[in-house]
């Protein structure tokens, strides 16, 4: 089963860079496969801009790799992120660690929005918090136009933040909470009661629920963890990249998550490797655009393709 | 502000026509037991199709047409996954959305006619189509026929139609293509009547806004004309409000029409029943 | 119409095998046998549904199927489920030719008695105008003046000179109407034709597995013994049932009893377990009615899902206890850490009971526990109960199995559409239940 898994994982990466590789050749960018490995793993300088953006993608993959495991339909890693870079911005003054754990609960809370409005009244999440990503996307907006706004008033962005994570170069602490992450949630899903309660309520929630099992608090509490992920990449990416708020700051992180949790199997442990391919596929595209001038949105057709084709091999229920 | 907001009401009912045409293809599509997240997807496409044919022709009339076929291209890779390969549709849909999002913005970059303004719409049969005669022509076409009957038991009870020797999948496919049309119509009407030629990530959400209005409006076309009235009515206050220089930072305002669909999806509490064999593969 | 050596395989399975029958017009046959028999290969051959491997049909005429689970549309009317079936014609002619009362096309089948569904899917098939009529379990959901009608309809359908195959395991009914008896078992014809009293009939039916005499299935009431254990056990646990569909009765159920809940399936049985599960806390067990639907998780092992009720996860112990329990139930698995969605019906329910029963629960909710079982397990299953009951437990037993309910209840009560009747000894029971289930106070 698990030889099968990655054998899965592994065609769907291929056929996604071969098909990219084929669309480029198609639209006369024949170098489109060579600029896209150089420009992500060919260098040093690229390595470490792969192993960046990897991280968020890390978090965000997770948190959506929990969701799906726990039956839940959390779409709304991108307003999670904001919310946890929002929140990370106004922890900072107190400290790093706080900073953290602003942007831990920021997220949880902004996910607990659509998983409260799915027990009081019903209200499908997969809708909510889609339509909670862009309220958040306006919400962010607001701040970086208004009150967050940095103190010469000449740019819509923050001013840098009061606290960062400490960085060796480039490279900053975020990797390893990321890492650490990975671990804490396969431990979370696979060695403790509550992560076999999750499974089984997301593999068949009636048949949960008969066992004895509280499929509403589950519901509560997987999204809630998976919103946290999700806040977390954002608040990490805040602290060790941009430094300060702006408008693109999420730059599709929330949803890239659900290529990369899909690729990994929805298989915690195996975020770490999606997270780097996608991370790699994120950083070639853009050194695509900066010398090719093909349109860094490759990177998000390449989701899709990834997304697509492992259904279509794994072929049964998402969890 | 009541003046304000009065005049601003045919404005939102001519800005929600693109939202009403994704309704009542999403309508037409769960009934028929599927659900099509990709439709924020088939609108961009054909929002961007719609303007290069127009461009390309100066016609507006085959700027539609064009603006139908992209939602149909984006509609039949739906259509594979979910019907053919019987895979699940939500991932199927947002994957599909991703899909559209990269290709637009690939090709946005890489061709110059979008920088140029689009021809103008002289003549507009979109606004009555949409809110008169489409939703008529839907629910004879759904309630008083046989394909129709059949297409609402492919969203109840799959296995009664295939009983009777009728084919679930090609309902599903006619459902979809009926979606694909009215979606493509809607993305050009966006594009070039709405605004003045594509931009990226212009559907902002109109499509899931769609989706929630279907099951604000039960599944019936009355309720889509209904829900979509009253999003349209609370978008108009958005304009009014921006209009009446009050102060609300504009930003805020950008985020009311999501907030109004959450109040939508609110509204519904537990009493909907869905069509029994939505989503199901 | 003549089956001449019809074999069908399912890959090692034979299912039908060399299988000749001759149906005249005008016959009642009644096709006796047990679950998993081959009975559904067969009709589906025979219907046309289903190509045999090996063997011929020869003079094919019009078949139309009565299914065991009905295919409506709860959300359509009458007349629109109709109207699906055959378009073009008007609904209240296709009933009135029938010959079947069923009065207000406009209703949804949703608002329709259990009965009233049968009568539907009835009439849809006579609709068709069909030689031959294959009824599947007709009476499973039938009250007993219902199944009385459908003899009726049966009869004259017959002396128009239509094939009626009734399909079912109760022997008395099948008795009752057919004119000729056909046996089937493991996909072969035992029996074709003759005389034969209840019991041999049910002797043919099943294989002996043991040396205690096969009982024959009839639904005469059994005289229950007197239960050891709970006498002098003082204490009760009342079951108030507070939900909107079911009356505010009191049901006292006392530890070590087994009170049974018997009703024809569809009339708020499965609404009186759901509400039980999600109001009563503490030591309950609960044993669903869908077993594939609700029963276990078949994505995990079954380990897992013995450990679902657990408050701690430790893997190995997990699998330990579990092949402990493997091993005290018989049940017929390789390893704990086999999925259970790949075990039968019969190990599935062995595996759900054994984790209700490991939890020493106080009260035992049990829905319709033995369904599709074969004997060998119903018996296993029906000891265990008794043996939690011994043990202190008190049970409810929600049965559509009249039988069962004689057999192991200390008292009965009759549910019909949602609401249920005062609690009846099993002598009372015996008397009043069929009027009770029928809706006849």
């Amino acid at each position: 089963m698990r030889a099968r898994q990655l054998l899965i994982a592994v065609l769907a990466a291929f056929s996604a860079v071969a098909l990219l590789a084929l669309s480029g050749l198609v639209f006369g960018h024949g170098e489109l496969l060579s600029i896209l490995i150089s420009g992500s793993v060919g260098s040093t300088f690229a390595l470490e801009g792969t192993l960046l953006k990897s991280v968020p993608l890390l978090l965000t993959g997770l948190s959506v790799a929990i969701a799906f495991r726990a039956g839940v339909w959390n779409i709304g890693g991108e307003g999670q992120f904001l919310a946890g870079a929002m929140g990370a911005f106004l922890g900072a003054r107190y400290g790093m660690i706080a900073a953290l754990a602003a942007s831990l609960i920021a997220g949880a809370l902004w996910a607990s929005i659509a998983s409260a409005l799915r027990l009081w009244r019903n209200a499908p999440e997969v809708l909510t918090t889609i339509l909670l990503n862009f309220i958040a996307i306006h919400l962010l907006g607001y701040a970086v136009n208004g009150p967050l706004q940095e103190a010469s008033g000449k740019y819509p962005q923050s001013d840098l933040a009061s606290a960062s994570l400490p960085a060796s170069g480039e490279l900053h602490a975020g990797i390893a909470i990321a890492v650490a992450a990975a671990i804490a949630a396969w431990f979370l899903l696979y060695r403790t009661a509550e992560g076999l309660r999750l499974r089984a309520s997301g593999f068949n929630r009636s048949a949960a629920k008969w066992a004895g099992v509280n499929v509403n608090a589950q519901l509560v509490r997987a999204m809630a963890i998976s919103g946290a992920m999700a806040g977390l990449a954002g608040g990490i990416e805040l602290l060790g990249v941009t430094h300060r708020l702006f408008e693109r700051v999420a730059a599709g992180y929330g949803y890239a998550g659900i290529a990369v949790a899909l690729l990994a199997q929805l298989h915690p442990l195996g975020t770490i490797a999606s997270s780097f391919f996608f991370g790699a596929l994120t950083t070639g595209a853009g050194e695509l655009q900066r010398t090719a001038g093909i349109s860094s949105t490759v990177a998000t057709f390449g989701q899709a393709l990834v997304i697509l084709v492992t259904i279509v091999f794994t072929r049964r229920k998402i969890a | 502000m009541t003046h304000a907001l009065l005049s601003a009401i045919p404005l939102a009912i001519v800005a929600s026509t693109p939202l009403l045409l994704a309704v009542l293809g999403e309508l037409v599509v769960e009934r028929a037991g599927m659900i099509n997240l990709g439709i924020e997807g088939m609108m961009l496409t054909a929002a961007m199709t719609a303007v290069i044919a127009a461009q390309l022709t100066h016609s507006i009339a085959l700027g539609f047409l064009a603006g139908i076929l992209g939602a149909a291209i984006v509609g039949a890779l739906f259509g594979l996954f979910a019907i053919r390969y019987a895979v699940d549709q939500i991932v199927t849909g947002t994957a599909i959305v991703l899909l559209a999002q990269g290709m637009t913005g690939y090709v946005y970059r890489e061709l110059d006619l979008f920088y140029q303004p689009v021809p103008r719409m002289t003549f507009d049969p979109i606004v009555p189509l949409a809110w008169i005669v489409f939703p008529i022509v839907l629910a004879l076409l759904l309630w008083r026929t046989r394909f129709g009957l059949r297409l609402r038991a492919c969203g109840e009870l799959p296995a009664a139609v295939t009983a009777n020797g009728a084919s679930v999948t090609t309902h599903r496919w006619i459902a979809l293509a009926i979606e694909s049309a009215l979606t493509g119509i809607a993305g050009a009407y966006l594009s070039l009547a709405l605004s003045s030629g594509f931009a990226e990530n212009m559907v902002s959400g109109r499509g899931f806004i769609a989706l929630s209005i279907v099951i604000f409006g039960r599944w019936k076309f009355r309720g889509a004309l209904l829900g979509t009235a009253v999003f349209g009515i609370a978008a108009a206050a958005q304009y009014a409000l921006q209009a009446s220089g009050r102060g609300v930072p504009f930003h805020l305002l950008l985020a009311v029409p999501y907030v109004v669909t959450l109040l939508i999806l609110c509204g519904i509490a537990g009493r909907v029943r869905a069509p029994e064999s939505l989503g199901k593969t | 119409m003549r089956l001449s050596h019809v074999t069908k395989r399912f890959g090692a399975n034979v299912a039908v095998n060399d299988v000749s029958l001759d149906f005249a017009p005008g016959e009642i046959v009644g096709l006796v046998c047990e679950n998993g028999a081959g009975k559904t290969t067969l009709m589906a051959i025979a219907a046309g549904e289903l190509a045999a491997d090996e063997g011929s049909i020869e003079d094919r005429v019009p078949v139309a199927v009565v299914h065991q689970h009905f295919l409506l549309v709860s959300e359509f009317t009458i007349a629109e489920n109709l109207a699906l079936a055959m378009w073009g014609r008007d609904a209240g002619e296709i009933i009135r030719e029938s010959g079947i009362e069923l009065r207000d096309v406009r209703r949804r089948v949703a608002d329709l008695s259990v009965g009233e569904k049968a009568k539907l899917e009835l009439i849809k098939a006579i609709a068709r105008r069909p030689r031959m009529l294959i009824l599947d379990e007709p009476t499973s959901v039938l009250a007993p003046t219902e199944a009385r009608e459908l003899f009726d309809v049966m009869r004259r359908l017959a002396a128009t000179g239509t094939t009626v195959i009734f399909i079912s395991h109760k022997i008395p009914e099948v008795l009752e109407v057919a004119t000729r008896i056909v046996v089937m078992r493991r996909g072969r014809i035992v029996v074709d034709g003759g005389t034969m009293s209840a019991t041999e009939l049910a002797e043919k039916m099943v294989e002996r597995r043991s040396d205690s005499p096969v009982r024959p299935l009839v639904n005469t009431p059994r005289h229950v013994d007197s239960r050891p254990g709970s006498a002098g056990r003082t204490g009760e646990s009342d079951l108030r049932l507070s939900d909107l569909r079911l009356s505010g009765l009191r049901v006292p159920l006392h530890p070590g009893e087994i009170v049974a809940i018997i009703g024809v399936a569809g009339n708020g049985q499965s609404e009186l377990a759901a509400s039980l599960r999600d109001s009563l806390r503490g030591r309950v067990a609960h044993i669903p009615e869908d077993r594939a639907r609700d029963g276990l998780v078949a994505e995990m092992t079954i380990a897992e899902n013995i450990a679902l009720a657990e408050r701690r996860w430790r893997p190995r112990a997990a699998e330990q206890r579990a092949a402990a329990l493997i091993e005290r139930f018989n049940i017929r698995a390789q390893s704990p850490l086999q999925r259970a969605g790949s075990l039968s019906g019969g190990n599935q329910q062995k595996v759900i009971l054994a984790r209700e029963l490991e939890r020493q629960p106080e009260i035992i909710i049990a829905a319709e526990p033995t369904r599709g079982l074969d004997i060998e397990a119903t018996s296993f299953v029906h000891d265990e109960l008794r043996d939690a009951a011994a043990r202190g437990a008190a049970i409810l037993l929600i049965t559509s199995d009249l039988d069962e309910a004689f057999a192991l209840g200390d008292a009965i009560h009759v549910i019909y559409r949602g609401t249920l009747s005062p609690r009846l000894t099993p002598d009372e029971a015996a008397v009043q239940a069929p009027g009770l289930m029928a809706g006849i106070a």
